[in-house]
């Protein structure tokens, strides 16, 4: 690292030749092969989802007789070519109303990636803000914050997924969205995984600022008259990201798989849009004889929970400075 | 010292785990559930070893019966166990000629059953009818039905048609039951204390009179979870919920005798789990199937397909409320224009594999009072376009047709919603919306599971809130074909929020007609007055058919005798026999 | 210690309050129990309108929800319609141990929820100890062979484990050895259901079809929990005490046992213990593809029919004992671990 002649620049605080945080993270991560891998897959499964709908959902649609492209080809029914076996026009197979499986895998990709993520995201902020406000002000707002969070972690999360879904369900009208039309549900299954899956996070980031409150340099800042929302998200929280990052990325995985179980139940997205969770619903009943409208939806599934968590896993220990790996 | 409370704290752990799972472990052999009847108590370990090998009917069943008692439940589900082990005065063959069970002959006319013009029925009841327990079976068993069904201490399901059509019914001997009804009622035969699917049959006066007697009520009565008293071929033995319902047969029975020695039904929790009991021949007999699974049984080589006509129809109910749906559907034209953009043909062979074909009255499953000369109308999407040119909607740059009201661009853009079953949510919806994309009608699709799809007025049900178009498989009082939604009458309002016209449809010379229809006793005149409400209802564009909704069933090819009736399903159990 | 307790108690209390206000709240827009009274058809708007208030259920929510708490035996009610309450209500209230009669069976709430029970715990117990020894076993030895070819494999295979929905899972494990299984000729497992009517129910039938729902949870589980474990090893085998020992000469299986092991257990006890409450919620997934008569699938099946009873029965069956569990975990934990002391 030292080398021989030290840049000797103008402005002198940079170019030490020590790496930043985020170069030093970034070396652990990369020694980690499965996160790694799980970077890669993650990063082929976006293109897939974005880009695969400009190569592969375009083709002929009988019933309209013309040929269609993007998401009215992942919608394009024809009856008559339902349920066939993976073909050159279908690679995938078609559906219970011919409609071709490997288009659908594309747009219930984007809507489940996009459940997943925005889920995560509503996880992050809703657990941050109660962890950190809770552990920030103590006293009565502590107790009751705590309270209400332990309360919802009395419930089952599946239980607790059903009830709101059921409670939600149809309420919500269509929404446009970027070129695509889609069902109000994908909205109800963002808010309801968002709002049964926090209090974990919530636990942790309180715990973490609970230690850090009692830091000089923050005692200097209250007294100094910093405002609470300053000190709060400019120095306690970043203190704490590494947590929360690892929270928020194995919370995409919990959102894919959770709004799979929901979908399945019936009260996740609703038809048309599709969404691999319905997809797998759907499926159900044509498991022996038409395995390919599971295992493909199943496989993605799979793969993008694994790679997720492989990041998750690559992740914490990168981000973890009593982290066992030797670096 | 640290060490041993830790060994000990650990050991507390483990052996309160290992405590509850001995006693999850225990029961299993016994039968949890209290309903278990007192007899033959090592049963489940018997039948293990038995000698001969008992004649076991498995029949599978997606849906648990929520109780056994006709008074408390309104499930097809446990109406359609009633046949084996609680008849009543006469069932339905598949024919839909009625058979007697309890009663001794079928009134009539001809053997001064039915008098007064039809107001007052005279049964006379078989004398040799007897309970399980060997009580006799007696007039005065019916007219207790019927004073249950009507108490206020009651929380009965249905009280019809007591509570509006019969005045009295009386025992004028042990063996002689009088019904006198208010006006000539033509359902009479299907809807009092008959083996149907839709009437309550009858029950026990002598056991339930001390219950109601002491309770006050017969909500609770351990009876109708375990009605160990009762009149059929078989007897209930137990109900465990969430696993099995076993009947066997019943030594006291007088009338018919059956080949087989038990039922069981084995509840399974969705349709592929039955499914894989159907193929790997665990069922027997696979119950309320769906047009897309017959492929499968078809294919399995261990059974074959039943149907039976049960009345239900897959329809399409227009609202003709303005205030609740979109200003296109008050114009004939349009509705018109949606039934012909619809290829319903295309939807039925394809979807559900031509086992079925769409109907053109709501009565082509109830025959014969379904007009054979009505066909559906055939699929037309050149026809349809005309007819939505004609009425001032034209497509606009998106491919959705629009119009000009009030100065504003007003979108042809339906709201249609169905109930859950997946063939509808996965099937048809999305379909029908492509066919109808053609001819320029945009849609939303809303699909809701039944407890909230079938919520009445006042609770704001989707079917009293806004849509253009429902969907759901509906029947008539099948095997009658009165229906009780079509009147002005019965449109609800805040003063009769009793009202099913959920289409707000309102037509007084259809009015005129259904009342007429109740009241005519005739079969022929009947008929002729349903083939003018059909017309009426064509030409208006009340109401179109998608499919004949036939029962669909499986049979495993060790079952031999079983014919099925739409409306008593389960007529002639006690011809069945196991090859 | 017993102030903890007592302190811990008396927070709970309005605690499970406040839960079983809004999960009833929540409930009521469910959709109505008696839309279809499980029929194909809805019943008569006459009949409905008249269920509606023999059962009660035209109240407003609050009143609904007092009768569900303290019963309506001291108040009359109007049975008959006619807008004057004359009978006497039969209800004693959830606080009396009345939890009130499931509008599906008719049959009081605590029986329908009490008949499953046996069957989950029949089904999640066994998963649970199996898990928990498996887990122990794979997550030590993998600690200990880290980077080794057993701990990639198994880690490999844990992700993928815990990444898989439950439910394809368990329609493969079905396909494979029951259906298909049975095709190919060889010795199959049972498809559904606790047993086989034919032959009754004995402990035989009921293990054989056992098998296949808890290796289901079993692989599911054990794929989360082993990671937990190696983790936790991990994090022991590195402090500097372990180092000490193994300088010093002492046996490495010695420390694993002795030292490393008790240590790492103790977090893995505090999840354990807070899991067991929930055992008692079945697992619904698996119950419903196996048609395993429990509590979980009970859940599902009663929320489509709206039966509020039966299901505030079960989410505060499980409540309580989440509390109950917490605080004899937290009391645990504090007698194992010297650093943490209740104040």
């Amino acid at each position: 690292m030292a080398t021989a002649a030290l840049p000797q620049t103008g402005d002198g605080a940079a170019n030490l030749g020590r790496l930043t945080p985020g170069q030093l993270i970034w070396r652990r991560f990369r020694k980690h092969k499965m996160a790694m891998f799980g970077l890669l897959a993650w990063a082929g499964l976006l293109l897939y989802v974005t880009l695969g709908s400009w190569l592969f959902s375009r083709g002929l649609c009988a019933p309209l007789g013309k040929v269609v492209t993007g998401e009215a080809y992942a919608n394009c029914n024809d009856t008559g070519l339902q349920l066939q076996a993976p073909s050159r026009e279908h690679p995938f197979g078609t559906d219970l109303i011919g409609q071709d499986t490997l288009a659908r895998t594309i747009y219930g990709g984007q809507i489940s990636v996009t459940i997943g993520i925005l889920a995560a995201l509503m996880e992050v902020i809703v657990g941050t803000l109660v962890g950190a406000i809770a552990a920030y002000y103590g006293g009565w707002v502590d107790s009751l914050l705590m309270r209400f969070t332990e309360a919802m972690l009395n419930i089952p999360s599946l239980f607790l997924l059903i009830v709101t879904a059921k409670f939600l369900g149809g309420k919500v009208p269509e929404i446009h969205l970027l070129g695509r039309t889609l069902s109000g549900s994908v909205i109800v299954i963002i808010v309801i995984i968002g709002l049964t899956s926090w209090m974990y996070l919530a636990r942790i980031v309180r715990a973490n600022i609970l230690s850090l409150k009692e830091l000089d340099y923050i005692s200097a800042s209250r007294a100094l008259g910093v405002s609470d929302a300053r000190i709060i998200f400019r120095h306690l929280l970043p203190n704490t990201i590494a947590p929360i990052i690892v929270s928020a990325t194995l919370g995409v995985a919990n959102a894919i798989l959770s709004e799979a179980y929901v979908s399945f139940l019936g009260l996740g997205v609703q038809p048309p849009t599709a969404s691999w969770g319905n997809m797998l619903e759907n499926s159900y009943n044509y498991l022996e004889r038409a395995p390919w409208l599971w295992i493909f939806p199943g496989f993605f599934i799979l793969i993008t929970v694994l790679s997720v968590n492989f990041v998750g896993d690559g992740l914490r220990d990168a981000l973890d400075p009593r982290s066992t790996r030797q670096i | 010292m640290k060490r041993k409370l830790y060994i000990l704290m650990s050991l507390v752990v483990l052996a309160s785990m290992i405590l509850t799972a001995c006693g999850g472990a225990a029961p299993a052999t016994e039968a949890p559930a209290a309903t278990e009847a007192p007899e033959q108590p090592a049963a489940p370990a018997a039948t293990e070893e038995a000698p001969a090998k008992l004649k076991v009917v498995t029949i599978t069943f997606p849906q648990e019966p929520d109780s056994l008692s006709p008074f408390y439940t309104g499930m097809w589900f446990s109406q359609i166990t009633q046949p084996f082990w609680l008849r009543g005065l006469w069932r339905i063959d598949n024919q839909g000629n009625p058979v007697p069970d309890i009663a001794a002959e079928i009134p009539s006319e001809a053997n001064g059953g039915l008098t007064d013009e039809g107001k007052t029925i005279t049964v006379k009841l078989n004398p040799d009818a007897k309970w399980s327990d060997g009580e006799p079976l007696t007039a005065d068993d019916f007219v207790f039905t019927y004073e249950m069904i009507l108490s206020d201490k009651n929380a009965v399901s249905t009280r019809y048609p007591f509570d509006t059509k019969v005045e009295s019914v009386t025992a004028s001997d042990p063996h002689t039951l009088v019904i006198k009804l208010n006006e000539p009622f033509a359902p009479w035969l299907t809807s009092i204390f008959a083996g149907t699917n839709t009437s309550t049959p009858v029950v026990p006066k002598h056991i339930l009179e001390p219950v109601f007697q002491k309770d006050g009520t017969l909500d609770n009565a351990e009876w109708n979870r375990a009605p160990t008293v009762s009149a059929g071929p078989f007897v209930f033995k137990e109900w465990e919920s969430g696993s099995h319902l076993t009947f066997v047969r019943n030594d006291n029975w007088f009338g018919d005798k059956p080949k087989v020695d038990q039922i069981f039904f084995r509840f399974v929790p969705d349709n592929a789990a039955q499914m894989a009991a159907i193929k790997s021949g665990d069922s027997d007999i696979g119950v309320y199937l769906g047009f897309d699974e017959l492929p499968d049984v078809e294919s399995s080589g261990t059974a074959v397909v039943g149907t039976d006509q049960g009345g239900y129809v897959e329809s399409w109910f227009f609202n003709f409320d303005p205030k609740r749906s979109h200003p296109a559907m008050q114009d004939v034209r349009v509705r018109k224009a949606i039934v012909l953009a619809t290829d319903r043909e295309k939807i039925t062979q394809d979807l559900l594999h031509g086992k079925t074909a769409p109907v053109g009255t709501f009565w082509d499953a109830t025959p014969p009072f379904g007009d054979p000369n009505l066909k559906p109308d055939p699929y037309d999407p050149d026809a349809a376009a005309k007819l939505l040119d004609e009425a001032g909607w034209t497509l606009g740059s998106d491919g959705i047709r629009e119009k000009t009201i009030d100065g504003q661009v007003v979108k042809l853009k339906l709201r249609y919603i169905t109930n859950s079953r997946d063939i509808r949510k996965n099937g048809v919806m999305p379909v029908v919306k492509q066919m109808w994309a053609k001819v320029g009608i945009d849609v939303e699709l809303v699909n809701n599971a039944n407890d909230v799809y079938f919520n009445d007025y006042a609770n704001n049900g989707p079917l009293y809130g806004d849509f253009d178009i429902a969907e759901y498989s509906d029947a008539p009082s099948f095997p009658d074909p009165d229906v009780s939604h079509f009147r002005c009458s019965e449109i609800p309002t805040p003063d009769n929020p009793a009202g099913g016209n959920f289409q707000g449809y309102c037509n007084p010379e259809l009015d005129k007609l259904f009342d007429q229809q109740t009241t005519t006793v005739n079969r022929d005149e009947r008929i002729k007055i349903f083939y003018q409400i059909e017309k009426i209802m064509h030409d208006d564009v009340v109401w179109a058919g998608m499919w004949n909704d036939t029962d669909l069933w499986s049979v495993n090819k060790r079952l031999t005798g079983v014919v099925f009736s739409g409306a008593t399903c389960f007529w002639n159990v006690t011809d069945w026999d196991i090859t | 210690m017993v102030n903890y307790i007592v302190r811990r108690i008396a927070q709970a209390i309005p605690q499970l309050f406040v839960i079983s206000l809004v999960l009833f709240a929540l409930m009521q827009s469910f959709g109505d129990p008696l839309a279809t009274m499980g029929a194909r058809l809805p019943p008569r708007p006459e009949d409905q309108a008249r269920l509606r208030r023999q059962l009660g259920l035209d109240q407003p929510v609050i009143v609904q929800y007092a009768v569900w708490l303290i019963g309506n035996d001291w108040m009359k009610i109007d049975k008959d319609g006619d807008g004057i309450p004359e009978t006497s209500g039969t209800r004693k209230g959830v606080l009396r141990g009345d939890w009130g009669t499931s509008l599906v069976t008719k049959t009081p709430a605590i029986k329908v929820i009490a008949e499953r029970i046996p069957n989950t715990l029949l089904l999640m117990v066994p998963s649970e100890i199996i898990i928990i020894i498996v887990s122990l076993l794979i997550g030590v030895y993998s600690a200990i062979r880290q980077y080794s070819l057993f701990d990639n494999v198994i880690t490999a295979a844990s992700f993928v484990g815990f990444s898989m929905p439950v439910f394809w899972l368990a329609l493969m494990l079905m396909y494979t050895f029951s259906v298909n299984f049975k095709r190919w000729g060889l010795p199959y497992l049972p498809t559904i259901g606790m047993f086989d009517p034919q032959v009754g129910k004995t402990p035989q039938q009921i293990v054989l079809h056992m098998i296949l729902p808890v290796t289901t949870l079993c692989i599911i589980s054990t794929a989360a929990y082993s990671r937990y474990v190696r983790s936790s090893m991990l994090e022991v085998l590195s402090q500097d005490y372990i180092r000490t020992a193994r300088a010093k000469g002492v046996r490495y299986t010695g420390i694993i046992l002795r030292h490393a092991l008790k240590n790492a257990s103790l977090p893995f006890v505090t999840l354990i213990g807070l899991d067991i409450p929930f055992l008692l919620a079945g697992a619904v997934v698996t119950e419903s593809i196996f048609a395993w008569p429990g509590t979980g699938r009970l859940f599902v099946d009663h929320t489509a029919r709206a039966d509020f009873p039966v299901l505030m029965g079960i989410l505060m069956m499980i409540a309580v004992a989440v509390v109950v569990f917490q605080i004899l975990t937290d009391v645990l934990y504090s007698f194992l671990d010297p650093r943490i002391r209740i104040e």
